[in-house]
């Protein structure tokens, strides 16, 4: 269960051989300076010797921290329960999410490929114990063992110098004549104990599962924001677009754990004179699909002209929604579709947020005023709690107004008119599509005086109103005031 | 003994944390969705293949002249698809919905979607369809909507639990359509003003005889006609006086 990425890389895209030094000692060299004869483990002043063209890089372990903290968000995708093992290993949990990703060799294949994506190089193990599988992974085992019987033989034939034991027990251990964790098995454990400490044997016993060994999990942040320093400048747009990537990929992994959604985002570019900018991006409908992320942004960097070179980039996610999933019942299959918020969203996404509303009453005795217009997105989000939940709270919310409809027996139409619509009145009454035959007795509205002179305000109103009839069979609500008569609304 | 851990973050509300997408409510057993609709009139119900509106399908509501009854029509299922938390939406709505009334009526104002399509009518009711997510669907698509856009959206309602009633004009029954329920609307005879009469063109199963009579709610609680005020004669320079003008 384990994952060993190896952040070491800093080589740029350069002809000349490089090499990573710490503590004045070579620790990596790429295949240009190896084949000149610079082995980690040399001095400076040799392999400089040797090479004088050599460009030396100091090991830099913040660095390292922060890339293994964003591969751990991007590994988030995989499962929730994983745990750093500084300074180069990642543990992830897997016994639990077996069946979902069809399998332990399916898990770790796309674990491999998505390292190779971003440019990392893993060892990899899977074994029962974190410790066992750590060390097989740092052996560069690459096998998946899933009982402890399995694994005994396997950690048995590791030589002893695997487990990063301190160097002097190391020594002691080979002078002994035990060389690998096989033989320190088989010894007496309290002659052991007296020489060595009881460090290692405690390891081993972790690492054999016979004593337990909690891991610290790895805490996904509460607000994402990832930094990539680039190994070379950038100075074209689009080259962004693939060391992006590995952020979008780290920001794709948390969303999944922190079961969100995107919204927005901001990259920010640090150029090499020192001025930064930002590069905002924002989605139609909120989302955590990796490769939609990149869409979008080369998009963006496609119309993007760059002031300086880039050296720098950072991503934060400035607006993350809870993801609105829907439960499914337990007895029902599975509706096929992707539900009501969805669509609304790409609707609004295509017409405008204006053309898709739902309504809400408004306590007023205008007709025009009763009606206001209501985001459906905020009902969206109260409507995953149960429906007999959100029925309560609608009626908490418009009880008032409802008491109102309940009480007020007067007929109200489903349609209004935009605007009242004047009606000829001839001497039989008024017409519409033929003469209109009263059907109720006139029902006085009269309200509305604080609002008058206002800009959108209908102002004050005086009016008698009737439900009405004409010959085709069309019902109607019309109005009289001192001006005439007037059409409003239309029993449909 | 009792131990007192204190939190340095407030407790979310228990309303938050069920509206989360990943917890599931052990007594929210959602039944199977019915194939149909009770429509509210027995006598209609009885002509309807299944015993009413159906899901899955499109309807079609020809009518000449709103007015007469033909939303009061659906009121009694749209009111149960509302009351059962479901959400209805009015695409390209030929007036202004007057909340009041429809939520006198029984259908929760907060989920009744209003969508302005203007010329995307055709693919916003697909989308709308397809999605499942919507318990009705009322359409007034433009009149020159073509059999293929409407086999399109057929397609995409089948297997969806969504009641789809498209309103047209009478002129449109001469034309095919891939709609399986066709019923055409017509105001009552001379003498039985109050009713509405349906007559179903075209249904799965044997073709319907004689339209119905229905008699469906009708505003105003006082059915005799009442004399009106006194008509005075309009101000001169009234809009009113504009129009008849």
């Amino acid at each position: 269960m384990t994952l060993e990425a190896l952040p070491l890389r800093q080589s740029p895209e350069g002809s000349s051989a490089c090499a990573v030094a710490a503590r004045g000692r070579i620790l990596l060299a790429d295949p240009a300076a190896s084949s000149a004869g610079i082995l980690p483990g040399q001095k400076l002043s040799t392999a400089l010797g040797l090479l004088p063209g050599l460009r030396i890089f100091e090991r830099e372990p913040a660095r390292e921290t922060r890339a293994l903290a964003d591969l751990a968000c991007w590994a988030g995708r995989f499962t929730p329960t994983l745990s750093l093992a500084p300074p180069a290993g990642l543990l992830l949990e897997i016994g639990g999410c077996r069946r979902l990703f069809g399998g332990v060799a399916a898990i770790v294949e796309s674990v491999l490929d998505g390292c190779r994506a971003q440019g990392w190089s893993a060892d990899w193990a899977v074994a029962p114990t974190p410790l066992g599988a750590r060390w097989l992974a740092q052996a560069a085992a690459a096998c998946t063992l899933e009982s402890i019987a399995a694994l005994a033989p396997a950690l048995a034939a590791l030589p002893c110098t695997v487990p990063g034991w301190p160097t002097d027990t190391v020594a002691r251990l080979e002078s002994f004549g035990l060389r690998r964790l096989g033989d320190l098995a088989a010894q007496p454990a309290a002659g052991l104990h007296r020489r060595i400490g009881n460090g290692p044997l405690d390891d081993l016993l972790r690492a054999r599962g016979e004593i337990p060994d909690p891991q610290r999990a790895f805490i996904f942040p509460e607000h994402f924001a990832a930094g990539l320093e680039l190994p070379s400048r950038v100075e074209f747009a689009e080259g962004l677009a693939f060391a992006a990537q590995r952020l979008f990929a780290a920001l794709a992994g948390w969303l999944q754990v922190r079961q969100g959604l995107l919204r927005a985002c901001t990259l920010h570019l640090t150029h090499d004179d020192g001025s930064l900018s930002a590069l905002p991006l924002r989605f139609g409908e909120a989302c955590a699909d990796e490769s939609r992320f990149l869409r979008l942004l080369r998009e963006h960097l496609s119309r993007l002209q760059l002031a300086a070179p880039v050296e720098a980039l950072h991503l934060t996610a400035d607006e993350v929604i809870a993801r609105p999933g829907a439960s499914a019942g337990l007895f029902e299959q599975a509706p096929n579709g992707e539900g009501a918020a969805a669509c609304i969203e790409r609707l609004r996404a295509r017409l405008g947020d204006d053309a898709v509303q739902s309504l809400v009453l408004y306590a007023d005795h205008r007709p025009e005023c009763a009606t206001q217009p209501r985001d459906p997105a905020s009902i969206l989000t109260a409507k995953t709690t149960s429906t007999r939940e959100s029925a309560g709270v609608s009626t908490a919310l418009g009880s008032a107004v409802v008491s109102m409809v309940a009480t007020c027996a007067a007929p109200r139409p489903l349609w209004l008119l935009p605007a009242p619509q004047p009606l000829a009145e001839r001497p039989d009454g008024p017409h519409w599509h033929g003469p209109l035959q009263l059907l109720t007795r006139g029902e006085r509205l009269e309200s509305g005086w604080w609002d008058s002179g206002e800009p959108g305000g209908i102002g004050d109103i005086r009016r008698d109103y009737f439900v009405v009839r004409n010959g085709q069979g069309q019902w109607a609500w019309v109005f009289r005031d001192a001006q005439g008569w007037y059409l409003q609304g239309v029993f449909a | 003994m009792l131990a007192v851990a204190s939190s340095s973050f407030p407790a979310p509300a228990l309303a938050d944390v069920l509206a989360r997408g990943d917890i599931w409510r052990g007594d929210a057993l959602a039944s199977l969705p019915e194939t149909s609709i009770p429509s509210g009139y027995p006598e209609l119900d009885a002509e309807l293949p299944g015993g009413g509106w159906p899901r899955g399908n499109l309807t079609e509501l020809l009518v000449d002249r709103s007015g007469i009854g033909e939303i009061s029509l659906l009121l009694p299922a749209l009111a149960s698809l509302s009351a059962a938390g479901g959400w209805l939406a009015l695409v390209a709505p030929p007036y202004l919905p007057h909340a009041p009334a429809w939520a006198a009526a029984g259908i929760a104002p907060e989920r009744l979607l209003i969508v302005r399509s203007g010329q995307q009518t055709a693919w916003c009711l697909e989308q709308l369809l397809k999605s499942g997510g919507l318990a009705g669907v009322l359409a007034w698509p433009d009149a020159g909507i073509d059999a293929r856009a409407l086999r399109r959206l057929q397609v995409a309602a089948e297997g969806q639990p969504v009641f789809a009633a498209l309103w047209r004009s009478t002129a449109a029954a001469a034309m095919p359509s891939p709609a399986p329920l066709r019923v055409q609307l017509e105001k009552g005879e001379a003498g039985k003003e109050e009713s509405l009469r349906v007559r179903i063109l075209k249904r799965r199963g044997r073709p319907a005889s004689q339209a119905l009579a229905l008699t469906i709610a009708r505003p105003g609680r006082n059915k005799r006609v009442v004399a009106g005020p006194a008509f005075s004669v309009i101000d001169a320079g009234s809009p009113a006086a504009a129009a008849v003008a």
